[in-house]
């Protein structure tokens, strides 16, 4: 006899207000219906009534974990608006805090993975790598986690003292590879609770056209950092890792291995960080009429901002924002289908779910 | 031959334009939204998603499709006749949400399709994000 089962929107197991309606057989989940809104903000729409200053503000709130992205995302399409392309070192910084936002999500989404996965231990050491990141981001910004580092045609706040910057990264690096990363690739534990549970496979991926890590971790080799490049992604190497077998382990790897190719990426855009200014000097900007689109790679994958501005405008006609999140929890219905009421907390995590960027 | 022209010709579309933002727009005059799915599929195009505009003076709404095709961003804007367009959540299950979203903020219908609450409370009502309903 079947029965439903509730997860949320209130539960230990979520982050954030969302509710999973699970049906199952015994101890089995046969479907699951997901039900959001609860963070519903109407922030598209009251994006409508803000000036220029005023929406970059509103839109790093939309996400508290991907402040950084979001109003990069939107400075990119309002610097199409406006014609003003940022200098090169501005590009350069933006690579730095993206990537070490990138991260900051990761170290957190580990610690939170691993918490459900029983392991204590590595919680609490991944929020001490997380704390690490975020005084990188401090020593940057002066901000832990809204940064209001970037402006239309540039960013706000130089890096000064690149090679702190540099041997931080270098110190965390290590850390990470030594410890971090060889537990999620090889223990026993993240092994026996990860593997072949979760399973997206890729036909079903496609279908439902979920991005970033979700996306990779079942074979799907997509990343606009490297398809679509913005800032200074052109001019710098890294590999995207990519997993096959679209379980939650293979999410996991794809995750760990990033942590190291963000590294990688931070200390190359250190080593190349050109000299010059860090915006351009406009102080009011003239906006043409028309609709600019904007996409990033976020560390949950794909966002997307559509914004459209009439000429001699104070505000915006529409704001759109396609998170990745949006894209990535339909998936999580098919993830979750056949495997234990048990696992389903792991499994709904392990598309690092934002219910803040979903509901908007 | 590249790939966007190939799928203009596939689509018989003379006019494709490139914007500021390097997206490809497609004129849909003579398109049928539903014929273009299963062709962009096939391409191997990824559904990105679907952005709604309010027209001025009560001339409706305006819906663009957007789609990535090896990293470059193909766009197919659509009228709604009587604000009731085609469905195309039965032919690709990524426009599910966003459909949905559509229909509860701006009350547009998306026409063969059932729906089931997003954002939408209890004794709410579609259209929470028209202009008319936030004055």
């Amino acid at each position: 006899m079947s029965y439903k089962l509730p997860m949320g929107p209130y539960h230990p197991g979520l982050e954030e207000p969302y509710k999973l309606e699970m049906i199952c057989e015994g101890e089995t989940i046969s479907d699951a219906k997901l039900h959001i809104g609860f963070n519903f903000r109407g922030i598209e729409h009251l994006a409508e009534t803000r000036n220029y200053i005023q929406l970059i503000a509103l839109m790093e709130r939309v996400c508290g974990i991907c402040s950084f992205i979001h109003t990069l995302t939107l400075c990119q399409a309002l610097e199409k608006l406006t014609a003003l392309d940022p200098p090169p070192r501005a590009l350069y910084i933006r690579v730095i805090m993206a990537e070490l936002e990138r991260l900051h999500s990761h170290v957190l989404w580990a610690g939170i993975a691993a918490k459900l996965m029983g392991f204590k231990t590595l919680f609490m050491a991944c929020f001490a790598y997380r704390e690490k990141v975020m005084d990188m981001l401090q020593v940057i910004s002066g901000n832990r986690v809204n940064y209001s580092m970037n402006r239309i045609g540039g960013v706000n706040r130089d890096i000064e003292d690149a090679n702190t910057i540099l041997n931080m990264v270098n110190l965390l690096e290590k850390e990470i590879a030594r410890e971090l990363v060889p537990v999620f690739t090889s223990s026993y534990t993240a092994r026996l609770r990860c593997a072949g549970i979760g399973i997206l496979t890729r036909e079903k991926a496609l279908s439902c056209g979920v991005v970033g890590p979700t996306a990779r971790a079942s074979g799907i080799p997509q990343d606009l950092r490297r398809d679509a490049p913005y800032a200074a992604y052109a001019e710098l190497e890294f590999e995207v890792p990519v997993e096959t077998s679209g379980d939650v382990r293979a999410r996991l790897l794809v995750r760990a291995y990033e942590i190291l190719e963000s590294c990688k990426i931070i200390r190359q855009a250190i080593e190349k960080l050109p000299h010059g200014e860090i915006a351009r000097s406009e102080s009011k900007y003239g906006f043409v009429t028309g609709t600019a689109i904007s996409r990033v790679e976020a560390p949950r994958g794909e966002v997307v901002y559509i914004v459209s501005w009439k000429e001699n405008s104070r505000t915006p006609s529409r704001v759109h924002v396609r998170t990745p999140t949006y894209v990535n929890m339909p998936a999580v219905r098919w993830m979750v289908q056949g495997a234990r009421v048990a696992d389903a907390p792991l499994i709904q995590a392990s598309i690092d779910p934002c219910y803040s960027c979903t509901d908007r | 031959m590249n790939a966007i022209e190939e799928l203009a010709a596939e689509l018989k579309v003379n006019d494709v334009s490139t914007d500021a933002s390097g997206v490809k727009w497609f004129t849909t005059g003579n398109l049928n939204l539903r014929e273009l799915v299963p062709i962009l599929r096939r391409t191997g195009a990824r559904f990105v998603t679907i952005t709604a505009t309010e027209l001025p003076l009560n001339q409706g709404f305006c819906l663009e499709y957007l789609w990535d095709l090896n990293g470059q961003l193909l766009g197919f804007p659509f009228y709604p006749s009587a604000n009731t367009i085609p469905s195309i959540y039965d032919l690709c299950e990524a426009a599910d949400w966003i459909e949905r979203e559509i229909h509860e903020e701006y009350s547009i219908d998306f026409s063969g399709r059932a729906y089931e609450p997003l954002l939408l409370r209890e004794n709410e009502h579609p259209g929470v994000n028209l202009h008319e309903v936030a004055k």
